[in-house]
């Protein structure tokens, strides 16, 4: 009997993992749309349903329509692999993410390496399908994703670490407990928190770091042979990953599900209302990740890969060890924490666009001036 | 039978840079990682491609991510303008002007009646002077709100949000030029001797709001770019045309002028009432990406300095020669005329030859798009491809103009 619960548990939570998949898909390009066009001082889609809800079902339904088409020379296996494979990052790392008290799929011991181990699975679908494309735009973009995811999970996995060392634990339901009574690690460590949201924008592959599909430069890149549902694919997977991604950094540094009155309504053991404060505060961060997306130019490949290696892995090192040194030597390191987590976050918001400004500006003096 | 392992017989300029690729490995100049030397590709940009506007066709050789040779392939939008003067009257031939250089069609159309006027000889009325000089600034100004949009738009999804500011703001012009010309993008408005309709009712205070309205949205694009640390990045001493350049390839219009050539035809070849206005030539030192972009926001201003004056100074009087109807048949007496004409992209000019018929001997547009695309692969060689893509989009190019 105890198995057949099991087996019934693992069927309810990786049903809801797809549903959560795929609904956040369709809410994120809705809600991404309007939102740009609230940003370009536009309309955008509100002719489908009250609003214009119901406009990315019918692109759903559009891509579904679609004649499944396959460039001759492609690979035929690896093509209709990597948009099958793509979704496996998002769905399974709900596996490890608690919707809300007492609901959650596994408190699995190595839960943020996990999280951060499945992550890289979408690297691996994408460079798939750019390379089976055939394509020199897809192999490009794909070269590209796969440098850059690379290059950014390392400061992801720096930033999590910390989150990792402060509580004491990796497993996540322990670090959402940690943060009970408001005691988020966002506070305690807004810089690192920093890290990992720029680190999870590359991941991504959001603007500013959207160079693997920048459509400018390499049409749609690894998905520019891929048509109707196979392309829809790749693009509810990096729809979706919006939500995922901001559950993520959620659950670990503001609190999860907790808030006022979480567990007011419970039965079956869960707490309800949670699940609407873990939603409002991913579409927080969901609504930042739109916005950021709109307001910073694309980086170049080499600045990009700049950042990653000459800025955000050393000053993630470096926190590393300010964190293990508060924790380890200072004894109310609660407070050691707060203070230099803010301190550091101030000096890098504050410091970094001038500092950069400035070698731009030396830099354009030392530029030749053609006007002889 | 369709064999579907045969791939097609590639056409000349892939043909092109594949033997440039060859003839480098020959010399010794081809990349070389651990004696393989097969990793330069080449990429076919165009002519559908998203950061071409238009049918541009560069034939791009990468070695990685790095822009090795360029070959820029043209003609996809060719459709004989220039053979079609020469059936059809001068004054059939207005609206065909139009089309050729289609984001400032008239100033082209300025620059074809003014080459006409100066082969036949004829006067242009006071009023219609100050007409054409106001129009042809506000096009200036649209002209330009597309070029800096695109080219953001080229950089960024932020582009996306700016080129919509920037189409939105050129909705203005458009209506006012509709208002006058009745239509939005083929005027047809240019008369020999003067323009089609005076200025309607009203129209001049609706231009005036318009000039009051405008540099508050020129303040709100350089606030959402010129501070942006990743714009400056991306634009700053990258794409760098030297005033050699400039005088090797024909450069001209702001690109030029980016470079520091005070080159600006409405000051050094003076034509209509421009001698009597007041207004600067914009010039910047560094020639790159930036300076381009610096270029055409501040020429935005000059052009409203223009056109602002152009409403104070607007004389009364006719728009057209003699009576209301314009000359329809005029011939010119055999000779030559050429006529530039400071286009929002660079010198536009236009050179006629008449046998003394009633059409046109032979026709011959000098495009500053044309010239411009020469540079192309100096400009782009040794950058990487995002850069190409950026200094493309600043270079602006027409593809009606170039292919005519």
């Amino acid at each position: 009997m105890d198995i057949l619960v099991d087996i019934l548990r693992a069927v309810l939570f990786v049903v809801i993992a797809y549903a959560v998949v795929f609904v956040a898909a369709l809410v994120n390009i809705f809600y991404e749309r309007r939102f740009m066009a609230f940003i370009g001082d536009r309309l955008g889609p509100n002719r489908t349903g009250p609003q214009g809800v119901l406009q990315s079902v019918a692109d759903a339904f559009k891509m579904m329509g679609k004649e499944d088409f396959r460039p001759l020379l492609a690979d035929p296996v690896l093509f209709t692999l990597a948009p099958v494979t793509v979704m496996i990052g998002a769905v399974s790392i709900q596996l490890v993410i608690p919707y809300t008290g007492g609901f959650m799929a596994t408190s699995l011991n190595v839960g943020v390496i996990f999280l951060v181990a499945i992550t890289s699975f979408t690297t691996l679908s994408i460079l798939m399908g750019g390379w089976a494309s055939r394509n020199k735009y897809s192999l490009v973009g794909a070269l590209r994703a796969a440098a850059q995811m690379i290059s950014y999970e390392i400061p992801m996995l720096l930033s999590l670490l910390i989150v990792a060392m402060i509580v004491g634990s990796l497993r996540v339901d322990v670090i959402v407990a940690f943060q009970a009574n408001y005691e988020w690690i966002g506070f305690y460590a807004p810089f690192t928190f920093l890290m990992f949201y720029i680190a999870s924008i590359a991941e991504l592959n959001r603007g500013p770091f959207d160079l693997p599909e920048s459509e400018s430069e390499l049409v749609a890149g690894y998905a520019t042979e891929y048509s109707g549902m196979r392309f829809g694919m790749f693009y509810l997977n990096e729809y979706a990953g919006l939500t995922i991604m901001s559950m993520v950094a959620v659950t670990l540094f503001f609190g999860g599900w907790m808030g006022p009155w979480a567990g007011a309504i419970q039965f079956w053991g869960i707490e309800w209302i949670g699940i609407f404060w873990f939603l409002a505060k991913t579409y927080v961060l969901v609504s930042a990740l739109v916005w950021i997306r709109f307001s910073i130019p694309r980086l170049q490949v080499d600045q990009l890969m700049a950042f990653a290696w000459k800025i955000l892995i050393p000053l993630g090192l470096v926190n590393i060890l300010a964190t293990a040194a508060i924790i380890l030597w200072v004894p109310s390191w609660k407070w050691g924490l707060l203070v230099f987590g803010w301190v550091s976050f101030f000096a890098f918001v504050g410091l970094f666009d001038p500092i950069l400004k400035r070698r731009l500006r030396k830099q354009r003096e030392r530029q030749p001036v053609v006007s002889a | 039978m369709y064999d579907q392992f045969e791939t097609p017989e590639p056409d000349e300029a892939v043909k092109l840079a594949l033997r440039r690729i060859e003839e480098s490995t020959a010399r010794g100049e081809g990349s070389d990682v651990d004696g393989l030397a097969f990793n330069e590709v080449v990429v076919n940009m165009g002519p559908q491609h998203p950061s071409t506007h238009g049918v541009l066709r560069l034939v791009v050789t990468l070695d990685g991510e790095l822009v090795k040779d360029v070959i820029p392939v043209i003609g996809y939008l060719h459709r004989c303008k220039e053979k079609l003067a020469e059936k059809r009257t001068y004054f059939q031939y207005i609206p065909i002007v139009d089309r050729t250089e289609y984001l400032a069609s008239i100033n082209c159309e300025w620059a074809y009646v003014m080459t006409v006027e100066k082969l036949a000889g004829m006067q242009v009325t006071r009023r219609a002077e100050f007409i054409r000089v106001i129009t042809g600034e506000l096009m200036r100004i649209a002209s330009h709100l597309v070029a800096v949009g695109t080219f953001t738009a080229d950089l960024s999804p932020l582009g996306t949000a700016m080129v919509f500011y920037m189409f939105r703001d050129r909705e203005i012009i458009l209506d006012l030029m509709e208002e006058l010309t009745g239509a939005r993008m083929m005027f047809n408005y240019y008369r020999f001797g003067g323009v089609r309709y005076d200025l309607p009712d009203g129209w001049v205070e609706k231009c005036r709001d318009f000039l009051k309205m405008f540099p508050k949205k020129i303040k709100e694009y350089e606030a959402l770019v010129d501070t942006n640390a990743v714009f400056l990045q991306r634009t700053q001493a990258k794409g760098v045309i030297t005033q050699q350049d400039v005088v090797d390839y024909g450069i001209t219009g702001p690109n030029a002028r980016a470079s520091g050539i005070d080159l600006d035809l409405r000051r050094t070849r003076p034509y209509s009432v421009y001698p009597e206005l007041d207004f600067e030539v914009i010039t910047a030192q560094h020639g790159d990406i930036f300076d381009r972009y610096r270029c055409r926001m501040d020429e935005m201003r000059e052009s409203l300095k223009i056109i602002e004056q152009c409403l104070d100074m607007l004389p009364k009087g006719p728009v057209q020669l003699g009576s209301l109807r314009a000359p329809y048949v005029i011939t010119p007496p055999p000779g030559s005329a050429y006529v530039g004409q400071e286009n929002p992209r660079g010198e536009y000019g236009t050179y006629i030859e008449s046998d003394g018929s009633r059409y046109p001997y032979r026709l011959k547009y000098r495009d500053p798009c044309f010239c411009n695309l020469q540079l192309f692969p100096k400009l782009l060689s040794g950058n990487k491809i995002a850069d190409a893509v950026a200094i493309s989009g600043s270079i602006d190019l027409v593809l009606g103009g170039i292919d005519r």
